[in-house]
Protein backbone atom coordinates (compact mmCIF):
# COMPACT_ATOMS: atom_id res chain seq x y z
CA UNK A 1 0.00 0.00 0.00
CA UNK A 2 2.29 2.51 1.00
CA UNK A 3 5.60 2.75 -1.18
CA UNK A 4 9.25 2.05 0.23
CA UNK A 5 10.80 5.32 1.32
CA UNK A 6 7.75 7.06 2.21
CA UNK A 7 6.10 7.36 5.70
CA UNK A 8 3.61 5.12 7.13
CA UNK A 9 0.15 6.05 6.54
CA UNK A 10 -2.09 6.36 10.32
CA UNK A 11 -5.61 5.66 10.92
CA UNK A 12 -6.47 9.15 11.32
CA UNK A 13 -4.86 9.78 7.02
CA UNK A 14 -6.97 7.12 5.86
CA UNK A 15 -9.86 8.33 7.08
CA UNK A 16 -9.60 11.83 6.16
CA UNK A 17 -9.26 10.26 2.48
CA UNK A 18 -12.19 8.39 2.72
CA UNK A 19 -14.40 11.49 4.26
CA UNK A 20 -12.97 13.73 1.45
CA UNK A 21 -14.82 10.61 -1.00
CA UNK A 22 -17.82 10.25 0.43
CA UNK A 23 -20.58 11.78 -1.81
CA UNK A 24 -23.91 10.28 -0.18
CA UNK A 25 -26.44 12.91 0.55
CA UNK A 26 -29.04 12.07 3.29
CA UNK A 27 -31.68 14.52 1.17
CA UNK A 28 -31.38 12.78 -1.97
CA UNK A 29 -30.84 9.14 -0.87
CA UNK A 30 -27.92 9.06 -3.46
CA UNK A 31 -23.98 8.72 -3.36
CA UNK A 32 -21.44 7.08 -2.28
CA UNK A 33 -20.98 5.22 1.18
CA UNK A 34 -17.94 3.62 2.52
CA UNK A 35 -17.85 0.17 3.99
CA UNK A 36 -16.14 -2.33 5.63
CA UNK A 37 -15.89 -5.74 3.67
CA UNK A 38 -15.29 -9.19 5.41
CA UNK A 39 -14.84 -12.59 3.74
CA UNK A 40 -16.03 -15.93 4.67
CA UNK A 41 -16.00 -19.30 3.12
CA UNK A 42 -18.57 -20.05 0.74
CA UNK A 43 -19.79 -23.14 3.12
CA UNK A 44 -20.54 -21.30 6.13
CA UNK A 45 -22.87 -18.69 4.39
CA UNK A 46 -25.76 -19.89 6.23
CA UNK A 47 -24.36 -19.12 9.30
CA UNK A 48 -22.99 -16.07 9.06
CA UNK A 49 -26.19 -14.63 7.33
CA UNK A 50 -28.41 -15.68 10.19
CA UNK A 51 -26.19 -13.67 12.19
CA UNK A 52 -26.09 -10.84 10.15
CA UNK A 53 -29.40 -10.64 10.43
CA UNK A 54 -29.91 -11.15 14.03
CA UNK A 55 -27.39 -8.44 14.67
CA UNK A 56 -28.03 -6.10 11.84
CA UNK A 57 -31.93 -6.36 12.59
CA UNK A 58 -31.34 -5.98 16.53
CA UNK A 59 -29.80 -2.37 15.37
CA UNK A 60 -25.65 -3.04 16.08
CA UNK A 61 -24.38 -1.81 13.12
CA UNK A 62 -24.72 1.49 11.52
CA UNK A 63 -27.66 0.97 8.58
CA UNK A 64 -29.18 -2.84 8.17
CA UNK A 65 -28.23 -2.64 4.89
CA UNK A 66 -25.30 -5.07 3.23
CA UNK A 67 -24.10 -5.75 -0.21
CA UNK A 68 -23.47 -9.52 -1.02
CA UNK A 69 -20.42 -10.66 -3.24
CA UNK A 70 -19.92 -13.67 -4.72
CA UNK A 71 -16.81 -15.19 -6.69
CA UNK A 72 -15.58 -13.26 -9.66
CA UNK A 73 -17.22 -10.14 -8.06
CA UNK A 74 -14.82 -7.02 -7.24
CA UNK A 75 -15.07 -4.87 -4.77
CA UNK A 76 -12.62 -1.42 -4.50
CA UNK A 77 -9.49 -3.46 -5.64
CA UNK A 78 -10.40 -6.87 -4.40
CA UNK A 79 -11.70 -9.69 -6.48
CA UNK A 80 -13.85 -12.17 -4.41
CA UNK A 81 -11.66 -15.87 -4.62
CA UNK A 82 -13.34 -19.13 -5.79
CA UNK A 83 -15.40 -20.58 -2.29
CA UNK A 84 -15.30 -17.47 -0.62
CA UNK A 85 -18.24 -14.90 -0.38
CA UNK A 86 -17.68 -11.66 0.47
CA UNK A 87 -20.20 -9.16 2.41
CA UNK A 88 -20.24 -5.11 2.98
CA UNK A 89 -21.56 -2.89 5.65
CA UNK A 90 -21.56 0.45 5.73
CA UNK A 91 -19.14 1.71 7.92
CA UNK A 92 -19.48 4.81 10.51
CA UNK A 93 -16.97 6.96 9.08
CA UNK A 94 -19.52 7.29 6.55
CA UNK A 95 -21.50 9.57 9.21
CA UNK A 96 -18.32 12.04 9.36
CA UNK A 97 -18.17 12.33 5.74
CA UNK A 98 -21.55 13.62 5.18
CA UNK A 99 -21.21 15.85 8.10
CA UNK A 100 -17.78 16.97 6.27
CA UNK A 101 -19.97 17.74 3.13
CA UNK A 102 -21.96 20.09 5.28
CA UNK A 103 -19.18 22.38 5.83
CA UNK A 104 -18.83 20.71 9.39
CA UNK A 105 -14.62 20.24 10.77
CA UNK A 106 -15.44 16.96 12.56
CA UNK A 107 -12.49 15.63 14.15
CA UNK A 108 -13.06 11.25 13.96
CA UNK A 109 -11.30 10.36 17.08
CA UNK A 110 -11.23 7.21 18.72
CA UNK A 111 -12.51 3.77 18.26
CA UNK A 112 -13.39 2.06 21.24
CA UNK A 113 -15.57 -1.14 23.63
CA UNK A 114 -18.49 0.35 24.58
CA UNK A 115 -20.32 -1.19 27.98
CA UNK A 116 -23.66 -1.43 27.60
CA UNK A 117 -26.05 -2.51 30.77
CA UNK A 118 -29.73 -2.26 30.44
CA UNK A 119 -29.72 -1.92 26.98
CA UNK A 120 -28.08 1.70 27.82
CA UNK A 121 -24.75 2.64 26.37
CA UNK A 122 -22.87 3.15 30.28
CA UNK A 123 -18.99 4.04 28.94
CA UNK A 124 -15.75 3.17 26.56
CA UNK A 125 -13.45 0.51 28.78
CA UNK A 126 -11.13 0.09 26.03
CA UNK A 127 -10.09 3.01 23.69
CA UNK A 128 -7.41 3.17 20.48
CA UNK A 129 -7.18 6.70 18.83
CA UNK A 130 -6.74 6.68 15.44
CA UNK A 131 -4.13 9.51 15.26
CA UNK A 132 -1.95 6.09 17.35
CA UNK A 133 -2.70 3.24 15.09
CA UNK A 134 -1.89 2.39 11.34
CA UNK A 135 -4.38 -0.18 11.88
CA UNK A 136 -8.24 0.40 12.43
CA UNK A 137 -8.83 0.73 15.99
CA UNK A 138 -12.42 -1.46 15.47
CA UNK A 139 -10.14 -4.09 13.93
CA UNK A 140 -7.57 -4.08 16.91
CA UNK A 141 -10.48 -5.04 19.33
CA UNK A 142 -12.38 -7.13 17.19
CA UNK A 143 -8.89 -9.30 17.87
CA UNK A 144 -8.93 -8.71 21.56
CA UNK A 145 -11.56 -10.47 22.29
CA UNK A 146 -12.88 -7.96 23.94
CA UNK A 147 -16.49 -7.64 22.64
CA UNK A 148 -19.91 -9.96 23.67
CA UNK A 149 -22.40 -8.88 20.89
CA UNK A 150 -24.18 -12.21 20.90
CA UNK A 151 -24.91 -11.47 24.82
CA UNK A 152 -25.88 -7.72 23.95
CA UNK A 153 -28.84 -8.88 21.76
CA UNK A 154 -29.83 -12.13 24.12
CA UNK A 155 -29.76 -10.09 27.43
CA UNK A 156 -29.02 -5.99 26.91
CA UNK A 157 -25.96 -6.40 29.16
CA UNK A 158 -22.56 -6.94 27.17
CA UNK A 159 -20.27 -5.01 25.19
CA UNK A 160 -19.98 -3.58 21.76
CA UNK A 161 -17.67 -1.72 19.29
CA UNK A 162 -18.27 1.72 18.81
CA UNK A 163 -16.36 4.77 17.84
CA UNK A 164 -16.02 8.24 18.79
CA UNK A 165 -15.92 12.09 16.90
CA UNK A 166 -15.82 15.93 18.14
CA UNK A 167 -17.36 18.44 16.41
CA UNK A 168 -17.47 22.30 17.49
CA UNK A 169 -20.09 23.90 19.74
CA UNK A 170 -20.97 26.37 17.53
CA UNK A 171 -22.27 23.63 14.74
CA UNK A 172 -24.40 21.60 16.93
CA UNK A 173 -27.43 22.75 15.02
CA UNK A 174 -26.33 21.96 11.90
CA UNK A 175 -25.22 18.48 13.85
CA UNK A 176 -28.24 17.67 14.82
CA UNK A 177 -30.42 18.28 11.84
CA UNK A 178 -27.87 16.11 9.91
CA UNK A 179 -28.05 13.34 12.14
CA UNK A 180 -31.52 13.53 12.25
CA UNK A 181 -31.85 13.57 8.48
CA UNK A 182 -29.34 10.47 8.44
CA UNK A 183 -31.92 8.53 10.90
CA UNK A 184 -34.44 9.14 8.63
CA UNK A 185 -32.45 7.06 6.32
CA UNK A 186 -31.53 4.68 8.16
CA UNK A 187 -28.73 5.34 9.66
CA UNK A 188 -30.14 3.81 13.19
CA UNK A 189 -26.48 3.33 14.74
CA UNK A 190 -26.22 6.76 16.27
CA UNK A 191 -25.71 5.70 20.00
CA UNK A 192 -25.22 9.43 22.10
CA UNK A 193 -24.52 12.62 21.60
CA UNK A 194 -23.05 14.57 24.18
CA UNK A 195 -23.58 17.84 25.36
CA UNK A 196 -20.58 20.52 24.98
CA UNK A 197 -17.39 20.22 27.29
CA UNK A 198 -19.42 17.18 29.04
CA UNK A 199 -17.91 13.68 28.79
CA UNK A 200 -19.49 11.20 26.94
CA UNK A 201 -19.06 7.42 28.01
CA UNK A 202 -15.97 9.12 29.92
CA UNK A 203 -14.50 10.20 27.58
CA UNK A 204 -13.27 13.71 27.80
CA UNK A 205 -13.80 16.02 24.61
CA UNK A 206 -11.92 19.22 23.82
CA UNK A 207 -13.04 21.95 24.94
CA UNK A 208 -16.23 23.77 23.28
CA UNK A 209 -17.04 20.72 21.60
CA UNK A 210 -19.38 18.43 21.37
CA UNK A 211 -18.66 13.89 21.06
CA UNK A 212 -21.20 11.93 18.87
CA UNK A 213 -20.79 7.73 19.67
CA UNK A 214 -21.21 5.81 16.70
CA UNK A 215 -22.43 1.91 16.73
CA UNK A 216 -19.37 0.36 15.08
CA UNK A 217 -20.28 -1.32 11.37
CA UNK A 218 -17.68 -4.38 12.49
CA UNK A 219 -20.13 -5.21 15.10
CA UNK A 220 -21.82 -8.26 13.09
CA UNK A 221 -18.35 -9.17 11.97
CA UNK A 222 -17.43 -9.27 15.71
CA UNK A 223 -20.60 -11.49 16.64
CA UNK A 224 -19.76 -13.95 13.85
CA UNK A 225 -15.92 -14.03 15.45
CA UNK A 226 -17.37 -14.26 18.95
CA UNK A 227 -19.26 -17.45 17.26
CA UNK A 228 -16.07 -19.13 16.37
CA UNK A 229 -16.52 -18.60 12.42
CA UNK A 230 -13.55 -18.03 9.90
CA UNK A 231 -14.31 -14.28 9.19
CA UNK A 232 -11.45 -11.77 7.70
CA UNK A 233 -12.93 -8.28 7.59
CA UNK A 234 -11.12 -4.98 5.91
CA UNK A 235 -12.71 -2.20 7.97
CA UNK A 236 -12.93 1.36 6.11
CA UNK A 237 -12.06 -0.72 2.72
CA UNK A 238 -13.83 1.28 -0.23
CA UNK A 239 -16.74 3.65 -1.53
CA UNK A 240 -19.31 2.23 -3.15
CA UNK A 241 -22.83 3.55 -4.51
CA UNK A 242 -25.19 3.06 -1.38
CA UNK A 243 -27.85 2.24 -4.78
CA UNK A 244 -26.03 -1.31 -4.51
CA UNK A 245 -26.82 -2.19 -0.94
CA UNK A 246 -30.04 -4.06 0.11
CA UNK A 247 -31.98 -4.51 3.46
CA UNK A 248 -30.89 -7.79 4.86
CA UNK A 249 -34.34 -8.77 5.09
CA UNK A 250 -33.82 -9.31 0.70
CA UNK A 251 -30.98 -11.20 1.49
CA UNK A 252 -31.94 -14.75 0.59
CA UNK B 1 -23.71 7.16 37.12
CA UNK B 2 -23.40 9.60 39.97
CA UNK B 3 -21.24 12.62 40.33
CA UNK B 4 -17.57 12.75 38.65
CA UNK B 5 -15.66 13.90 41.09
CA UNK B 6 -17.04 11.37 43.45
CA UNK B 7 -16.28 8.79 41.23
CA UNK B 8 -12.70 9.62 40.64
CA UNK B 9 -12.49 9.52 44.92
CA UNK B 10 -13.98 6.30 44.72
CA UNK B 11 -11.82 4.94 42.17
CA UNK B 12 -9.29 6.30 44.21
CA UNK B 13 -9.70 4.38 47.48
CA UNK B 14 -10.02 1.58 45.31
CA UNK B 15 -6.43 1.64 43.72
CA UNK B 16 -5.58 2.37 47.40
CA UNK B 17 -7.17 -0.67 48.95
CA UNK B 18 -5.39 -2.41 45.88
CA UNK B 19 -1.61 -1.59 46.02
CA UNK B 20 -1.44 -3.55 49.69
CA UNK B 21 -1.34 -6.70 50.30
CA UNK B 22 -3.95 -7.04 53.56
CA UNK B 23 -6.81 -4.91 54.17
CA UNK B 24 -6.32 -1.39 54.90
CA UNK B 25 -8.17 1.04 57.18
CA UNK B 26 -10.15 4.27 56.76
CA UNK B 27 -7.32 6.58 58.60
CA UNK B 28 -4.26 4.74 56.66
CA UNK B 29 -6.65 5.77 53.12
CA UNK B 30 -6.90 9.22 53.88
CA UNK B 31 -3.17 9.26 54.64
CA UNK B 32 -2.13 8.03 51.09
CA UNK B 33 -5.08 9.86 49.59
CA UNK B 34 -3.46 13.11 51.05
CA UNK B 35 0.07 11.77 49.90
CA UNK B 36 -1.24 11.81 46.14
CA UNK B 37 -2.65 15.61 46.09
CA UNK B 38 -6.56 14.59 47.21
CA UNK B 39 -7.19 16.94 49.93
CA UNK B 40 -9.90 14.42 51.92
CA UNK B 41 -10.19 13.50 55.27
CA UNK B 42 -10.79 10.21 57.44
CA UNK B 43 -14.83 11.02 57.48
CA UNK B 44 -15.09 11.87 54.28
CA UNK B 45 -13.00 8.23 53.09
CA UNK B 46 -15.68 6.40 55.98
CA UNK B 47 -18.68 8.24 53.64
CA UNK B 48 -17.23 7.23 50.18
CA UNK B 49 -15.72 3.41 51.86
CA UNK B 50 -19.57 3.00 53.11
CA UNK B 51 -20.79 3.76 49.25
CA UNK B 52 -18.36 1.36 47.65
CA UNK B 53 -19.76 -1.48 50.46
CA UNK B 54 -22.88 -0.87 49.13
CA UNK B 55 -22.21 -1.63 45.62
CA UNK B 56 -20.02 -4.20 46.75
CA UNK B 57 -16.99 -2.76 45.46
CA UNK B 58 -15.38 -3.18 49.11
CA UNK B 59 -15.49 -5.36 51.49
CA UNK B 60 -14.88 -5.21 55.52
CA UNK B 61 -12.77 -6.91 57.59
CA UNK B 62 -13.67 -6.25 61.08
CA UNK B 63 -11.09 -3.56 62.52
CA UNK B 64 -8.55 -4.43 60.00
CA UNK B 65 -9.88 -2.86 57.21
CA UNK B 66 -11.06 -3.66 53.61
CA UNK B 67 -10.22 -4.87 50.63
CA UNK B 68 -11.57 -4.89 47.41
CA UNK B 69 -13.75 -7.49 45.94
CA UNK B 70 -13.40 -8.87 42.78
CA UNK B 71 -16.23 -6.88 41.39
CA UNK B 72 -14.55 -4.06 42.71
CA UNK B 73 -10.98 -5.42 41.08
CA UNK B 74 -13.15 -5.78 37.55
CA UNK B 75 -14.61 -2.44 37.83
CA UNK B 76 -11.23 -0.75 38.44
CA UNK B 77 -10.15 -2.43 35.12
CA UNK B 78 -13.27 -0.82 33.59
CA UNK B 79 -13.76 2.82 34.95
CA UNK B 80 -12.61 6.21 34.08
CA UNK B 81 -11.45 5.53 30.62
CA UNK B 82 -10.29 8.85 29.83
CA UNK B 83 -7.33 8.43 32.99
CA UNK B 84 -6.84 5.23 31.27
CA UNK B 85 -6.09 6.54 27.91
CA UNK B 86 -2.32 7.43 29.02
CA UNK B 87 -2.18 4.51 31.11
CA UNK B 88 0.02 1.97 28.75
CA UNK B 89 2.66 4.73 28.53
CA UNK B 90 2.22 5.91 32.13
CA UNK B 91 2.83 2.09 34.06
CA UNK B 92 5.60 2.05 31.47
CA UNK B 93 7.32 5.28 32.85
CA UNK B 94 6.35 4.13 35.93
CA UNK B 95 9.04 1.17 35.22
CA UNK B 96 11.34 3.16 33.35
CA UNK B 97 11.70 4.97 36.40
CA UNK B 98 12.21 1.97 38.50
CA UNK B 99 15.02 0.21 36.31
CA UNK B 100 18.20 0.52 37.87
CA UNK B 101 20.58 -2.08 36.03
CA UNK B 102 24.22 -0.26 36.81
CA UNK B 103 26.16 -1.03 33.30
CA UNK B 104 29.28 -0.96 35.43
CA UNK B 105 28.65 -2.77 38.47
CA UNK B 106 26.47 -5.32 36.44
CA UNK B 107 23.73 -5.40 38.99
CA UNK B 108 20.56 -3.95 39.70
CA UNK B 109 16.82 -4.35 38.10
CA UNK B 110 15.82 -4.23 34.33
CA UNK B 111 12.51 -4.58 33.32
CA UNK B 112 10.87 -8.01 31.91
CA UNK B 113 7.70 -9.89 29.98
CA UNK B 114 5.85 -12.23 31.58
CA UNK B 115 4.22 -15.33 29.04
CA UNK B 116 2.53 -18.24 30.84
CA UNK B 117 2.80 -21.76 28.97
CA UNK B 118 1.34 -25.03 29.99
CA UNK B 119 3.79 -27.18 31.99
CA UNK B 120 3.74 -29.65 29.10
CA UNK B 121 4.73 -27.55 26.86
CA UNK B 122 7.71 -26.28 28.80
CA UNK B 123 10.29 -28.91 26.78
CA UNK B 124 9.20 -27.38 23.70
CA UNK B 125 8.73 -23.75 24.36
CA UNK B 126 12.34 -23.67 25.81
CA UNK B 127 13.86 -25.22 22.82
CA UNK B 128 12.24 -23.12 20.29
CA UNK B 129 13.28 -20.31 23.06
CA UNK B 130 17.08 -21.47 22.37
CA UNK B 131 16.86 -21.39 18.59
CA UNK B 132 15.80 -17.91 18.64
CA UNK B 133 18.02 -16.66 21.24
CA UNK B 134 20.62 -18.07 19.02
CA UNK B 135 19.31 -16.42 16.24
CA UNK B 136 19.20 -13.09 17.86
CA UNK B 137 15.59 -12.87 18.18
CA UNK B 138 15.70 -11.71 21.94
CA UNK B 139 16.88 -9.03 23.92
CA UNK B 140 18.74 -11.10 26.45
CA UNK B 141 19.67 -14.52 26.40
CA UNK B 142 18.70 -14.53 30.41
CA UNK B 143 15.16 -15.67 31.50
CA UNK B 144 13.81 -16.44 34.71
CA UNK B 145 11.43 -19.43 35.54
CA UNK B 146 8.74 -19.30 37.82
CA UNK B 147 6.51 -22.76 38.80
CA UNK B 148 3.27 -22.61 40.38
CA UNK B 149 3.95 -22.96 43.77
CA UNK B 150 7.24 -20.55 44.32
CA UNK B 151 7.02 -18.44 47.14
CA UNK B 152 7.67 -15.14 44.82
CA UNK B 153 5.85 -12.11 44.04
CA UNK B 154 5.15 -13.64 40.74
CA UNK B 155 1.77 -15.23 40.28
CA UNK B 156 1.97 -18.72 38.03
CA UNK B 157 -1.67 -19.93 37.75
CA UNK B 158 -2.51 -23.98 38.07
CA UNK B 159 -0.87 -26.06 35.54
CA UNK B 160 1.16 -23.40 34.02
CA UNK B 161 4.36 -22.12 34.18
CA UNK B 162 5.86 -18.28 34.16
CA UNK B 163 8.70 -17.47 32.21
CA UNK B 164 10.50 -14.00 32.43
CA UNK B 165 12.40 -12.49 29.23
CA UNK B 166 13.97 -9.31 29.24
CA UNK B 167 11.63 -6.39 28.18
CA UNK B 168 13.25 -3.73 25.18
CA UNK B 169 11.73 -0.67 27.54
CA UNK B 170 14.75 -1.96 29.79
CA UNK B 171 16.62 -0.16 26.75
CA UNK B 172 14.74 3.31 27.74
CA UNK B 173 15.63 2.76 31.45
CA UNK B 174 19.36 2.54 30.86
CA UNK B 175 18.89 5.69 28.87
CA UNK B 176 17.42 7.80 31.31
CA UNK B 177 19.21 6.40 34.36
CA UNK B 178 21.94 8.35 31.50
CA UNK B 179 20.28 11.45 31.91
CA UNK B 180 19.25 10.68 28.26
CA UNK B 181 15.25 11.96 28.36
CA UNK B 182 13.51 9.34 26.34
CA UNK B 183 10.36 8.89 24.92
CA UNK B 184 8.73 5.40 23.93
CA UNK B 185 6.59 6.15 20.76
CA UNK B 186 5.52 3.25 18.91
CA UNK B 187 5.32 -0.41 18.88
CA UNK B 188 5.08 -2.03 15.35
CA UNK B 189 5.70 -4.85 13.11
CA UNK B 190 9.03 -4.32 11.43
CA UNK B 191 9.56 -6.35 7.98
CA UNK B 192 12.97 -8.03 7.42
CA UNK B 193 14.29 -9.01 3.76
CA UNK B 194 17.99 -10.61 4.04
CA UNK B 195 18.77 -10.05 8.24
CA UNK B 196 18.12 -6.36 6.75
CA UNK B 197 15.06 -4.33 8.31
CA UNK B 198 12.91 -3.05 5.72
CA UNK B 199 10.04 -0.71 6.95
CA UNK B 200 7.06 -1.14 9.50
CA UNK B 201 4.20 -2.59 8.13
CA UNK B 202 2.08 -1.22 11.19
CA UNK B 203 2.75 0.76 13.84
CA UNK B 204 0.66 1.80 17.44
CA UNK B 205 1.54 4.66 19.76
CA UNK B 206 2.09 4.03 23.23
CA UNK B 207 0.55 7.19 23.96
CA UNK B 208 -2.90 6.51 22.28
CA UNK B 209 -4.10 3.47 23.38
CA UNK B 210 -5.50 1.60 26.61
CA UNK B 211 -3.76 -1.82 25.55
CA UNK B 212 0.07 -2.44 25.20
CA UNK B 213 0.73 -2.38 21.18
CA UNK B 214 2.57 -5.79 21.22
CA UNK B 215 0.00 -7.05 23.46
CA UNK B 216 -2.24 -6.26 20.59
CA UNK B 217 0.53 -7.73 17.24
CA UNK B 218 1.15 -11.08 19.48
CA UNK B 219 -2.56 -11.49 19.68
CA UNK B 220 -3.12 -11.13 16.12
CA UNK B 221 -0.43 -13.25 15.00
CA UNK B 222 0.92 -11.11 13.16
CA UNK B 223 5.07 -12.15 13.30
CA UNK B 224 6.76 -14.90 11.55
CA UNK B 225 9.68 -15.24 13.57
CA UNK B 226 10.80 -18.20 12.66
CA UNK B 227 11.00 -17.35 9.30
CA UNK B 228 13.00 -14.66 10.12
CA UNK B 229 15.54 -17.25 12.07
CA UNK B 230 15.35 -19.22 9.02
CA UNK B 231 15.68 -17.58 5.83
CA UNK B 232 16.68 -14.20 7.16
CA UNK B 233 13.26 -12.67 5.53
CA UNK B 234 9.59 -11.80 7.64
CA UNK B 235 8.01 -10.12 10.38
CA UNK B 236 9.31 -9.54 13.82
CA UNK B 237 7.99 -7.28 16.59
CA UNK B 238 10.40 -4.15 16.78
CA UNK B 239 9.42 -1.21 19.03
CA UNK B 240 10.86 2.87 18.83
CA UNK B 241 11.70 5.64 20.92
CA UNK B 242 12.77 9.06 20.48
CA UNK B 243 15.85 10.44 22.01
CA UNK B 244 17.08 14.42 21.67
CA UNK B 245 19.35 14.24 18.65
CA UNK B 246 21.99 16.32 20.98
CA UNK B 247 22.69 12.52 23.21
CA UNK B 248 22.73 10.26 20.23
CA UNK B 249 26.91 9.79 20.97
CA UNK B 250 25.29 9.32 24.62
CA UNK B 251 23.25 6.76 23.73
CA UNK B 252 25.70 4.92 21.33
CA UNK B 253 27.89 4.90 24.61
CA UNK B 254 24.81 3.50 26.71
CA UNK B 255 24.00 0.81 23.77
CA UNK B 256 27.48 -0.46 23.44
CA UNK B 257 27.73 -0.90 27.35
CA UNK B 258 24.65 -2.94 27.19
CA UNK B 259 26.36 -5.24 24.70
CA UNK B 260 28.54 -6.52 27.50
CA UNK B 261 25.84 -7.25 30.18
CA UNK B 262 24.12 -9.53 27.14
CA UNK B 263 21.44 -7.17 26.45
CA UNK B 264 21.06 -6.69 22.40
CA UNK B 265 18.20 -5.69 19.94
CA UNK B 266 18.62 -1.94 19.28
CA UNK B 267 18.92 -1.82 15.43
CA UNK B 268 20.78 1.43 15.11
CA UNK B 269 20.37 5.09 16.29
CA UNK B 270 18.63 7.42 12.89
CA UNK B 271 19.62 10.63 12.36
CA UNK B 272 18.07 14.29 13.78
CA UNK B 273 14.38 14.12 12.75
CA UNK B 274 14.99 11.01 10.02
CA UNK B 275 11.78 8.87 9.37
CA UNK B 276 12.96 5.06 10.22
CA UNK B 277 11.43 2.53 8.13
CA UNK B 278 8.06 5.08 7.74
CA UNK B 279 8.14 5.48 11.06
CA UNK B 280 8.52 9.36 11.70
CA UNK B 281 10.52 10.84 14.10
CA UNK B 282 10.13 14.64 15.74
CA UNK B 283 12.26 17.29 14.00
CA UNK B 284 15.26 17.58 16.72
CA UNK B 285 15.41 14.32 17.84
CA UNK B 286 16.72 10.65 16.70
CA UNK B 287 14.78 7.54 16.46
CA UNK B 288 16.21 4.63 17.90
CA UNK B 289 14.31 0.98 16.67
CA UNK B 290 14.98 -1.98 18.59
CA UNK B 291 13.47 -5.79 17.88
CA UNK B 292 11.56 -6.94 21.41
CA UNK B 293 12.17 -9.40 23.70
CA UNK B 294 9.07 -11.44 23.15
CA UNK B 295 10.03 -12.28 19.33
CA UNK B 296 11.17 -15.50 21.12
CA UNK B 297 7.80 -15.93 22.60
CA UNK B 298 5.98 -14.90 19.41
CA UNK B 299 8.36 -17.54 17.38
CA UNK B 300 6.70 -20.63 20.48
CA UNK B 301 3.35 -19.25 19.19
CA UNK B 302 3.73 -19.43 15.74
CA UNK B 303 4.57 -23.27 16.39
CA UNK B 304 1.13 -23.23 17.94
CA UNK B 305 1.84 -23.26 21.54
CA UNK B 306 -0.22 -21.87 23.08
CA UNK B 307 1.19 -18.46 25.14
CA UNK B 308 -0.37 -15.76 27.31
CA UNK B 309 2.09 -13.15 27.40
CA UNK B 310 1.93 -9.79 29.74
CA UNK B 311 4.59 -7.44 28.04
CA UNK B 312 6.15 -4.55 30.04
CA UNK B 313 5.05 -6.68 33.03
CA UNK B 314 7.00 -5.30 36.04
CA UNK B 315 10.93 -5.01 37.43
CA UNK B 316 13.54 -7.73 38.26
CA UNK B 317 17.05 -8.31 39.20
CA UNK B 318 19.13 -9.19 36.27
CA UNK B 319 21.59 -11.54 38.03
CA UNK B 320 18.47 -13.76 39.36
CA UNK B 321 17.89 -14.27 35.36
CA UNK B 322 20.48 -17.20 33.88
CA UNK B 323 20.90 -17.87 30.27
CA UNK B 324 18.43 -20.51 28.68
Amino acid sequence: MHKNNSNIQFTSSKIEDLMFKTTFDPNTGKGDVIVNVSFIDEKSRDEVFNIFKMVLTSGLSVTPYVKILNQGDLIGETVIEKGKIGIATVCSITIDGVLLKAGIPIKPKLGGIVQIRDGKPVRFTDVLTYASTTIDPLEVLMSQKLTSITHVIRTSNGNILANLREGPMAARDDIEHILSDLVDVGFSGILEVSEPNTSILDVPVERDHLGIVVIGGTNPMAAVQESGISIHTNAMSTLIDISELIHIDEVA
Amino acid sequence: MTNPQIERKLIEIMRVITEGDKPIGARNIADELNERGYGIGERAVRYHLRILDERGLTKKHGYAGRTVTELGKKELKEALIGDRLGFVITRIEDLIYKTDYNLESKSGNVIVNLSNIDKNDFDDVVEIMRYASKGGAIISPRVRIFEEDEDSDIYVPKGKIAIATVCSITFDGLLLKSGIPVKPAYGGILELKDHEPTRFTDLISYNGTSIDPIKIFMSRHSTSVLDVLETGTGKMLANMRQIPASAVEKANEVLELAKLSGINGAIKIGNEGEALFGAPVDAGRSGIPVLVGVNAIAAVEETGIEVNTYPVSTVMEYSTMSEI
